[in-house]
């Protein structure tokens, strides 16, 4: 154990960039969510073949694959990203997909009376959208959205095969310095759980803030 | 449906998002160029004044993070003293071993310096400079275990070997055929490997002395190396192909440790033995 607080410093290094990966992923993830969920319910019919397409092929194939092709495969194409910058991109693009279902899912469960009220209103659709549904929706979707998000930073460990030396690969590379697995295996477990404990609290919070209006 | 307008605007600002958010991120790592080709990889290294050099940094002694965290080890060395010799920094990236082909062959890496051996296969796909290392590989096994000393006594047993490596296709194409049916079980570093043939999840593996020397000096496994080296593999600095120019600059840095002694010194730091010559 002694081991893992003297090397407590290249954790964090390590948790870092699992973070960092994490936070940004998470913004895009969110903005594309709920761009997806709203062209699926509301678009024309091809922007909505359009995203049920993206949806299915990011919830149907492994995070790793979409990862590998990202980073190896565009090359080809002559598109080369940096490290944290596919693992960003495919994070963003596979955890959007999911939250998409959930943000449809939540904006679907909005009783239907609460748009007719809107439009009764004299509010146009785009308006009762934005005043009235939406504001419940997100209520009704942070729960699974914690999901989404803490299980995305989970899978940041995957991100080690592209190179970036976030938690999983620091652990590795300390394994491989010093000959012991559990002390080093175990650390970065509890540092993962820290942080999703974090997130969690965060969205305790907003979900909280949100309420108070009820 | 009266305002279809409207959602063709949302559809148009969610592609611009989209495409933007792509871009957004992208800003934030300066390591990606697109793909900029320049004829001459050698002038590109030094104008960029860095040499992005692979490694697996879970290979000791040859390389490996220090105590200071940093990349050390033969490997190392090798690179700092090549890199310096170019004019260039060294940047080291630490990858598993089957990544850092693809890596290089996808220009995020300059070079890899990590015990690649050299073999006509890789030759097809990736240019070598002159070998730096020579190594002994041996069949390696459980300290207790006396059934298996040669190749052939791997015949029904599980054989541990690093993803990718030289020492995979080696197993594979040779010896299978050779010896008959056997399990090849594959790893992504050399260590994992050799834990697990601690631990008995595997029968042997095959790998040279130098990497096993820290591990039997740290006490940490019962392992043995048996019988005679099943074969002597020569490691290279690996590079993009068509690179006439890089190999000559890596050659010549080189030849010029070797002629003044740099390399030597290397070598009897690590290994504590003189090279063989």
């Amino acid at each position: 154990m002694e081991l893992v607080f003297e090397n407590i410093p290249f954790f964090l290094k390590g948790a870092y960039y699992t973070l960092y990966v994490t936070v940004i992923s998470m913004f895009f993830a969110f903005i594309i969510g709920v761009l997806v969920a709203i062209a699926r319910l509301k678009g024309p019919m091809w922007l909505r073949m359009i995203a049920r397409f993206y949806v299915s092929i990011m919830r149907g194939t492994p995070l790793l694959v979409q990862l590998f092709v990202i980073y190896y495969g565009l090359v080809d194409y002559g598109v080369t990203l940096g490290s944290l910058t596919a693992a960003c991109l495919g994070l963003s693009l596979n955890a959007g997909a999911f939250l998409s279902e959930t943000f449809r899912g939540a904006i679907q469960a909005v009783p239907k009376g609460q748009t007719e009220a809107a439009y009764a209103t004299g509010m146009t659709p785009a308006q009762a959208m934005r005043r009235i549904i939406f504001p419940q929706a997100v209520r009704i979707a942070i729960p699974p959205m914690g999901n989404t998000f803490i299980g995305m930073l989970k899978e940041t460990s995957l991100v080690a095969a592209l190179g970036v030396t976030e938690l999983l690969r620091s652990a590795q590379l300390l394994v491989a310095q010093y000959y012991v697995n559990m002390p080093f295996y175990l650390a970065i477990g509890v540092i993962y759980w820290i942080m999703s404990i974090g997130f969690s609290a965060i969205l305790e919070q907003v979900e909280r803030r949100l309420a108070r209006a009820y | 449906m009266k305002s279809r307008k409207g959602w063709t605007l949302t559809a148009l600002l969610l592609m611009t998002v989209l495409v933007l958010s792509a871009c957004g991120s992208k800003a934030t790592d300066n390591g990606s160029s697109n793909g900029a080709q320049a004829n001459n990889e050698l002038e590109q290294i030094k104008s960029a004044g860095t040499m992005k050099v692979g490694m697996m940094g879970t290979y000791p002694p040859y390389n490996f993070l220090n105590d200071k965290k940093e990349m050390d080890g033969f490997d190392a060395d090798i690179a700092r003293e090549v890199a310096k010799r170019l004019g260039v920094k060294v940047e080291f990236v630490s990858q598993e071993f089957s990544g850092l082909t693809p890596s290089l062959q996808s220009k995020k890496l300059d070079a890899i310096v990590s015990q690649m051996t050299i073999t006509d296969d890789r030759k097809k796909v990736l240019d070598f400079s002159d070998p730096y290392i020579t190594n002994d590989v041996k069949i390696i096994v459980k300290k207790d275990n006396n059934d298996i000393t040669k190749l052939e006594d791997f015949k029904g047993k599980t054989i541990g070997v690093g993803l990718g490596t030289n020492d995979e296709t080696y197993l594979r194409n040779e010896v299978l055929p050779k010896v008959g049916d056997f399990t090849i079980k594959t790893y992504d570093d050399v260590i994992t490997s050799l834990k697990d043939l601690d631990a008995g999840r595997i029968d042997a593996t095959i790998n040279n002395l130098y990497a096993l020397k820290p591990i039997v000096d740290a006490n940490g496994f019962n392992i043995k190396a048996v019988g005679e080296p099943i074969k002597s593999d020569q490691a290279g600095i690996a590079v993009r192909k068509d690179n006439p120019e890089l190999v000559a600059a890596l050659n010549e840095a080189l030849k010029g440790m070797k002629d003044d002694g740099t390399y030597n010194t290397i070598f009897k730091k690590w290994f504590g033995e003189e090279p063989a010559q």
